[in-house]
């Protein structure tokens, strides 16, 4: 009786692969917003903005999601007490703290610059750290967004499961791209939904949103040859149709199919609106699916 | 000094009075018995348990420290046998993964070598879980922390050796120095050798840095269940992140592109 050689943390769906995902949306939006900003982009303003409206009220629902996972939640501020350099989820913590400072700064900005600033704290705060060029925390924030979108990627690849082992060291770069590609389709909609897009602006988007979907499905064909036979969890059964089904075909096939088709697509809605939705569900079936499939 | 046990499967009985010793020293709790009924066996047996062998956990767990694997191996008549026995445990890696994986400094070294996890530092993340690549340390929901072998960190602390080893009947379990241990072991796989058993052989001296404790196995070591070349996983963390780097500078040049105005104004044109 020959026992598995390694065990699974048994983390849950809900809280870590969730987690990995929003954290992605909202740092890969927000690395958008700032690459813009940082390369002075006035006519892209519009991104920018809506960018930081949207990285910041993302990243404060994730510590919620990882402290539920805690096996005692009541002990997390212990993250804060000392950082493991070989360990990614020491760093990632650490820099998920200082990405979630930079996406606070940002998010005060963009209202202060739209004149929604009612808080007088708030205010207050604003007026103090405003003599801050937005560019040094945008660079900053950049710099923590793309950390927190990797690491949680390299987190995985760095443990002894063997279907995170096996696609070691290809989960990161997978994450940054789904990261990227997922900000820009959340980018989409939100402006869409405020009316604010222009036809110029979507197009610039949905190229970027292309080229990010073209690195990922390269990345995750090299990630399956280099697995080998160990990427069966990931193949096969329920996950392998959350994988191939819901990320490959649906995630990233189905919206470069409706990017190449352009307005041809227009029976089934909006084309833009219906790639940038698909490229959001197929972002969360990537988590759900390798976090979940290396836990079978 | 540091100090370990040398495990020499070659004369384990399977008793399992170190899974026995162990819990009662640890107080840990057995697993309750929770008996269903399975496909394909005509009698009731506890999920838990594996009922199709000897072996009764099948791995550790957190209140599994100790784990006497048997390892049965019949023909298809059963007219020919072997079995082999293996008590496992923490290895106490001097490269540990867990160790290296825990994000609070929970999971320390001792003054003698052993890994510990202190009870009351650990904040339940299970990172430490994916990362040993042994699969020895294990989660509890009622502590809400995770839990292994301490090496009896109390007992070796106050001049006793391991609760284990005490009661081994066999001297299969040796506990003392590492290095006093290594002689006995090389002393043993010669003599072994000497009566012909060619697949003798010491696992555990350099894998993960080096084990603490470490085996003498009559096979190849996944006969018993152990990874052959077992990889601390942080290792490889230099080049998984090297990777994410380049591919993060990647979509970033990607994005400047993708929003170059020039280029846009062209393809424009081409659409109208």
């Amino acid at each position: 009786m020959i026992s598995p050689e390694t065990q699974a943390p048994h983390w849950e769906w809900y809280y870590i692969a969730m987690y990995f995902y929003i954290g992605g949306v909202s740092s890969g939006a927000y690395l958008i917003g700032s690459i813009l900003e940082l390369i002075k982009k006035e006519r892209f303003r519009a991104i920018s903005k809506t960018a930081y409206y949207i990285a910041f009220p993302l990243i404060l629902v994730t510590p919620v999601l990882l402290i539920a996972d805690l096996g005692s939640p009541f002990r997390f501020w212990r993250l804060f007490s000392y950082m493991n350099t070989t360990s990614p989820l020491s760093v990632g913590t650490w820099a998920l703290l200082i990405y979630g400072g930079m996406s606070f700064l940002s998010f005060v900005n963009v209202l202060a610059e739209d004149r929604r600033l009612t808080s007088p704290g708030l205010t207050k705060l604003h007026a103090i750290f405003s003599r801050i060029p937005h560019k040094v925390y945008a660079a900053a924030g950049s710099f923590f967004g793309f950390f927190v979108a990797g690491y949680t990627g390299v987190l995985m690849n760095t443990t002894a499961r063997p279907l995170w082992e096996a696609t070691d060291p290809l989960i990161g770069p997978i994450f940054i791209a789904s990261a990227a590609s997922t900000g820009a389709a959340a980018i989409v909609l939100f402006m869409m939904k405020q009316k604010i897009g222009t036809s110029e602006i979507f197009s610039h988007l949905e190229t970027f949103d292309r080229v990010a979907m073209i690195l990922e499905i390269a990345l995750i064909v090299i990630m399956l040859i280099v697995a080998g036979r160990y990427a069966a969890p990931l193949l096969t059964g329920f996950y392998g149709v959350l994988f191939l089904g819901g990320t490959v075909l649906l995630g990233i096939i189905a919206p470069l199919w409706i990017n190449w088709r352009g307005s041809k697509t227009r029976a089934f809605g909006d084309p833009i609106m219906l790639s940038a939705v698909l490229v959001l569900f197929g972002g969360l079936m990537l988590r759900i699916s390798l976090v979940q499939a290396g836990q079978m | 000094m540091a100090k370990g046990m040398f495990v020499d499967t070659s004369i384990c009985t399977g008793c399992k009075a170190c899974q026995v010793a162990c819990k009662e020293w640890n107080g840990l709790p057995g697993e309750p018995a929770h008996f269903h009924k399975v496909p394909d066996r005509p009698y009731p047996v506890a999920f838990n348990f594996t009922g199709n062998s000897y072996d009764n956990t099948g791995q550790l767990s957190a209140t599994d420290w100790r784990h006497v694997r048997f390892i049965e191996q019949f023909n298809e008549s059963r007219s020919e046998a072997r079995w082999f026995f293996s008590s496992d445990s923490c290895k106490h890696c001097n490269d540990a993964g867990c160790l290296n994986a825990c994000p609070v400094k929970a999971i320390v070294r001792t003054d003698m070598g052993n890994v510990f996890v202190q009870q009351d530092v650990c904040i339940g993340c299970k990172y430490c879980i994916p990362s040993c690549p042994y699969g020895v340390i294990n989660f509890s929901e009622e502590t809400g922390t995770v839990h292994k072998c301490t090496l009896c960190n109390d007992r070796i602390h106050n001049g006793l050796g391991t609760a284990c080893a005490k009661a081994c009947p066999t001297g299969s379990i040796s506990f003392g120095e590492v290095e006093d241990l290594k002689k006995k072991a090389d002393a043993r796989l010669a003599q072994l050798k000497g009566l012909g058993h060619d697949k003798a052989n010491i696992y555990g001296y350099n894998e993960a840095g080096g084990l603490n404790v470490f085996y003498l196995f009559m096979d190849s070591p996944a006969v018993y269940g152990q990874p052959e070349k077992p990889v601390v996983p942080q290792r490889r963390l230099f080049r998984s992140a090297a990777l994410t780097v380049v591919t993060a500078i990647a979509v970033a040049v990607a994005a400047i592109i993708s929003f170059r105005e020039r280029g846009m104004k062209k393809s424009e044109e081409v659409k109208k």
